[in-house]
This record gives structure tokens, C-alpha cells and sequence, in this order.
């Protein structure tokens, strides 16, 4: 295990937000696709992932994020992403068009204020 | 020579059976056991006990019986001072009873079991009660001051070889814990030597207490940890995996060595009794060539720089964790270029009884500037090449070896996902030894890592599955060649097929090239950012 990754898990009103803190590579995608998903099964809730303590992100880890979004769209809900402006993580998911597919916001708290 | 007893001399040839080499081979109970009988045998009586004192409850429990078998069924306790047994380990001295109806006897299997005259003496190892050891008849018995002294005789050499069996008996119990507790493997980290070695304590009753620990941090940090547990025995090692598990979960949730060391500190400083463990905790952070570190009252780590010059870390000060409550530690930040050694000690490798501790630590620094070989300086520093002569208590050494990457750096791996965030670490490395900016290191590290993934997903061709990667740097053009033995193919599926798009978008040029059996991805990026 060379790489590692937590996920926190909070709860804010109907929002679920998943905090991200560590690399989102090959080897964790399987993990965190696993809570992520069990976020996404509860209907109730829409999601904000918080990539601000993401240090790195690879094409699986992005992969991940489409896919997720894909299942909440199927139950009309969106994803909604924090990313630090500015950040190599902002670079990664401009190149691969994340950026305009998803709603991003700078902090966790203009996430949660947005509708 | 009264009644039944043998004559001194044949009793003194019985006594030394009891301590023959031969009872060393036997279990704790069967040791007892046949104590017992040989002492029955030379005393002449009907019945013999053994009591132990359990040290934490302070009372005798009965071990080994012989005739009066239900006293060990029975768990009989009887505490220190009261009754028969503990009157005898509270005096430390022999005590007959002529007549067991007419005497204090606090338990009963005594008297319903018959028995008229009773006759004890304590344990005795090095002045320390451990025990008692009774025998009774059951007919009315007066015993003389000889028999008194053959019994003491008899239970100073039982008292010595339960000692032994006992400490035999922990040793192995500690050894296997301390064996279960270090790690079994230290993790393969690319472009970093680790070698360690424990060596358990040459006296029995000193084992246990040092260790060393090596995990993986994230982000290409890797924790290092050297401790020593003060005490011995099964507490000291059961001591070590708590502190030893309490730093991994703590370290794991992402606190500086510092914060670390202050929430052992609060965890371990109300136990009571009290107990003290140094060590070291050290994070090593191969990209930044730094170490960030804690010495909770250990000996100081050496380090040795690229040129092969030696110096003891200035990091003294610092309480032991569990010292005091009120304890703070403070976080020093060493730098650790590539070609570094870090060589991290427990007390058994530089302390000599009789000698300031500076002079054992300035031959160790001497003997750790002489030797690079990792292997050879741990094994030296175990076999008390220091302190001139191996050590009684146990010895932990780890080194750590930082190797220098090349220009042109060349690296097999497993085709695993697993490998990938070692390899992406290792770039990093490599690159900021380019004078890579953070934007290049972030995208070549990416683009190499996705070539990387390809090879992985696509290891399918017969043999060990694995890739290489060819890294150079041509003045300042970066090149890197990913090489498996697959054949390169379309990713498939709706949310695949990103890799490529983003090596390309990464990267000046990406091409995708046969190679033989197999496919060769080969990237490349002019570096022209200013490292900052």
C-alpha cells in the first residue's frame, strides 16, 4: 500500500458530502467508488465531493467522479464538486472537461449555499 | 538422623536431582510435579504442595499438590500473612505445626484431608519470596531442625529452577510477541534502502521492550519509528504493541510527529503504573530531501550526509512518553539529501555500564561514517561492535539509505495497480531533482502514471507481467519511456478512454510505438518552469 486515501463522511441537511483527503489514483478509486456509491444509493441526498485535500487525481480517479455523476443523474440529482481554484486538481479536471460537466465551487461552503 | 529420613549424604545426591539438567526440559507443571515427588520421596511425607505468589494480587495460589491434589483444582489463594503458608511468606521463615487441629489453618483441604503435622518453608530467589512449599503427614509428626533445613535445602534448589522455568517461559512468550510485533517485511519503497535488525536481550530477564516500525505515510512520506519500552518482560512487550498500534493510528490520521508524540504523551502518561517509552518518530519525505522528527527522550538519530560525514542530531530535551502529563515536544526539521543515511538505535547498541553514554554514541557515529554497507553496519551494531561485546539487553537498528538518482533513471515494476503510486513518487523525486516546476512535476508525474496504468491494465502477455520506465533528462528535455509486453489497446466503456487524451494534453509529445511483444509509450516535456 503505497498510496492512501480517507473519506469523511458528513451530513448537512439533505446534503451528503464526501471529503477527500490524500491521492485519488488506480489503487483508492476502488474504495472511495465504494462509499461514494453507498452516498448515492440514498436518494434523499444530493452530493458534494470535496477535493480540497486531494493531492493528486489520475484518469480512474476522474473516471470515477463521471460515473458517479452519471448514477445521480439517473435520479435527477447532480454531483457537485469543491475544488481549490487554482490548484493542480483544477488543472487535471479542466483538461478533461469536468469543470463545465459539473457544478464546482471554490469551498465547502458555497457548495452547500448553492441550489 | 531421625525416623525415615535418609542419611545426609544420599539426600544431598536426591537434592541435586532436583536441579538436574534433565527438569530443565520440562514444562512449568510437570516441573512442579516432579519436584514434588523427589522432595515427598526425601522428606518421607504423605503429602507436598507448591504455592506461588501472583504478584499482582499478592496472595500464594496453589500450583502443584501432591495428595492433596484438590488444593491446585481448587485454585486455593491464600493471602500473605494469614493461615499456614502465609505466615511462612510473610516471616520468610520455616513454620511447623505438630498438630493441625489446634493450629490457625485457613484452608480446609488441610484438615479434611487428614493430615495430623505440617511442615513449610519459603521460596527464596535472591532474597525475593516466591513462593511456599509444604509437606504433611497423616499421622502425627515431629519435625526435627534438620528436617527444617533438608525442606529450606530442598526449596532454595526448587525455588531456583522455578525461576529459571519461569523466565525461560516469558522469554519465549516475549520473544514471540516481540517476533510478531516487528515487522515481518519492511515495505519495498523505490529509491530508499531499508534494513533493520532486533536482536533479543543475551540475559533472560532483560528481553523485551525495543522495536522498530516502517509505513507508508501517503504522498511518498515514510514514518519511521525506533522505541524502547522501559521494564521487561510480558508487561514491557504488551507495553510495545500499545504504544507501537496507538503511534501507526495516530500518524496514520495524518498528525505531524509532534502532535503524535503529545497524543502517546496524553494517552500513556495517566497509566499507572507508570510507563515510560523513549523513541524516535521520524517522517521522511524522500521529493522534499527532508526529515521532520520527534525525540521523545531517545538517543539521538546520526545521520550521515552524502560525503560520508557523520553527526548526531541535535534533538535532546524532551521527556520519555508517560513521563508527565504536562509534556510538549518539539518538532525539528533535518535535511536529508539524496546519498543520506539515517541510522536509528535503541540503548543496547551504544550504552556501557561504567562509561558516559557520549563516548559509546561518538564510536557508534565513527562506525557508522566507516561502514555503508546497511547490512554490515546493522549487523556490527548488533554484535556489540560499539559497546565491546554484545549487550545484555535487546538491540533494535534501522537504516535508512536515500539513494541519488541518476540522469538517466532506468526502473522495472510489477504490473500491479499497486506499483503505480510508488512509481509516481519516485518521479516526483527524480523531477524536483530535475529542477522541475510544480506544474511540470504534477503533469509528467501524471502523464508517466497514466502510460504506467495502460501497461498495467494491458499486462497480458505470458511471463511475469511487469513494465519499465526509462526517465532521462537531456538538458532539461524530459523523456520518459513507459515499455510493456501488451499490446496497446482502445480502452472501452463509457468512462475509460481518458488516459491518452490527458497524456496528450499534458505533454509536448506522446507517442505510442510497438515495441517487439509489446507497446512503448514514449512522453516528452521541455522543462522551462523555474522551480520554486
Amino acid at each position: 500500500m503505497t498510496t492512501i486515501i480517507r473519506v469523511d463522511v458528513e451530513l448537512h441537511d439533505s446534503t451528503a458530502v464526501a471529503r477527500l483527503d490524500g491521492e485519488l489514483d488506480t489503487a483508492t478509486v476502488g474504495d472511495v467508488a465504494v462509499k461514494l456509491r453507498r452516498l448515492v444509493e440514498n436518494d434523499q441526498l444530493r452530493l458534494v465531493v470535496d477535493l480540497v485535500d486531494v493531492t493528486y487525481i489520475d484518469s480512474a480517479g476522474i473516471n470515477l467522479l463521471y460515473a458517479v455523476a452519471g448514477e445521480l443523474r439517473a435520479r435527477q440529482l447532480r454531483l457537485h464538486l469543491v475544488v481549490a481554484p487554482g490548484s493542480p486538481i483544477e488543472r487535471m479536471l479542466t483538461i478533461v472537461g469536468a469543470t463545465t460537466a459539473f457544478p464546482v465551487h471554490p469551498t465547502l461552503d458555497a457548495a452547500l449555499a448553492a441550489r | 538422623m531421625s525416623g525415615g529420613l535418609p542419611s545426609s549424604e544420599t539426600a544431598i545426591r536426591e537434592l541435586q536431582r532436583i536441579t538436574d539438567a534433565a527438569l530443565a526440559a520440562l514444562s512449568m507443571e510437570e516441573l512442579l510435579r516432579e519436584l514434588l515427588e523427589r522432595i515427598a520421596a526425601i522428606m518421607g511425607t504423605d503429602t507436598a504442595a507448591f504455592l506461588l505468589l501472583d504478584e499482582v494480587a499478592g496472595d500464594l495460589v496453589a500450583q502443584a499438590a501432591k495428595g492433596i491434589e484438590e488444593e491446585v483444582e481448587q485454585g486455593v489463594r491464600i493471602p500473605i500473612g494469614r493461615g499456614f503458608a502465609g505466615r511462612i511468606a510473610a516471616e520468610r521463615a520455616a513454620v511447623a505445626i505438630e498438630d493441625v487441629d489446634h493450629a490457625d489453618i485457613l484452608n480446609p483441604i488441610l484438615r479434611d484431608k487428614g493430615i495430623r503435622s505440617l511442615l513449610g518453608v519459603p521460596l527464596l530467589v535472591e532474597g525475593r519470596v516466591i513462593g511456599v512449599l509444604h509437606v504433611g503427614s497423616l499421622t502425627p509428626r515431629h519435625f526435627s531442625e534438620q528436617e527444617r533445613d533438608l525442606l529450606q535445602l530442598a526449596a532454595d534448589r526448587a525455588a531456583i529452577a522455578i525461576e529459571h522455568a519461569r523466565l525461560h517461559a516469558q522469554r519465549t512468550i516475549v520473544e514471540t510477541m516481540q517476533r510478531a510485533l516487528l515487522p515481518a517485511a519492511l515495505p519495498v519503497i523505490p529509491g530508499l534502502d531499508l534494513t533493520a535488525t532486533y536482536r533479543p536481550a543475551s540475559v533472560d530477564a532483560r528481553v523485551g521492550g525495543d522495536w522498530y516500525d516502517v509505513f507508508e505515510l501517503g504522498r511518498g512520506r515514510i514514518a519511521l519509528v525506533i522505541g524502547d519500552v522501559v521494564g521487561r518482560g510480558v508487561e514491557a512487550g504488551a507495553l510495545m504493541a500499545q504504544v507501537r498500534t496507538a503511534l501507526r493510528a495516530y500518524a496514520m490520521e495524518g498528525h505531524p510527529p509532534a502532535v503524535v508524540a503529545e497524543r502517546l504523551n496524553r494517552l500513556f502518561a495517566t497509566a499507572r503504573p507508570v510507563k515510560l517509552t523513549t523513541l524516535a518518530y521520524l517522517v521522511l519525505d524522500p521529493a522534499a530531501a527532508s526529515l521532520r522528527m520527534v525525540s521523545a527522550g531517545h538517543l539521538p538519530p546520526i545521520v550521515v550526509d552524502p560525503e560520508g560525514r557523520g553527526r548526531l542530531l541535535d534533538v535532546s530535551g524532551d521527556p520519555p512518553i508517560g513521563a508527565t502529563t504536562s509534556a510538549s515536544f518539539r518538532e525539528h526539521e533535518v535535511p536529508m539529501p539524496p546519498g543520506s543515511r539515517l541510522v536509528l538505535v535503541t540503548d543496547g547498541a551504544a550504552e556501557v555500564r561504567g562509561e558516559p553514554l557520549d563516548a559509546g554514541l561518538e564510536r557508534l557515529r565513527v562506525l557508522s561514517e566507516g561502514q555503508p554497507n546497511a547490512r554490515k553496519l546493522c549487523e556490527a551494531i548488533t554484535a556489540g561492535v560499539v559497546s565491546g561485546g554484545p549487550s545484555e539487553d535487546d538491540v533494535a537498528v534501522l537504516v535508512a539509505h536515500l539513494q541519488p538518482l541518476p540522469d538517466r533513471l532506468v526502473t522495472r515494476w510489477p504490473a500491479d495497480p499497486e506499483a503505480l503510486g510508488g512509481l509516481r513518487h519516485l518521479m516526483r523525486r527524480w523531477l524536483v531533482g530535475r529542477g522541475a516546476g510544480a506544474n511540470e512535476l504534477y503533469d509528467i508525474t501524471v502523464a508517466v502514471q497514466e502510460a504506467a496504468a495502460n501497461a498495467v491494465e494491458h499486462a497480458y502477455a505470458p511471463g511475469p507481467a511487469a513494465f519499465t520506465v526509462e526517465a532521462e533528462d537531456s538538458d532539461g528535455t524530459i523523456t520518459v519511456v513507459v515499455t510493456d509486453r501488451g499490446r496497446w489497446r482502445d480502452a472501452r466503456g463509457q468512462n475509460r478512454g481518458r488516459g491518452l487524451p490527458l497524456m496528450e494534453a499534458l505533454m509536448e509529445s506522446v507517442d505510442v510505438r510497438r515495441a517487439g511483444e509489446g507497446t512503448s509509450i514514449v512522453l516528452r516535456r521541455t522543462l522551462e518552469e523555474t522551480a520554486s
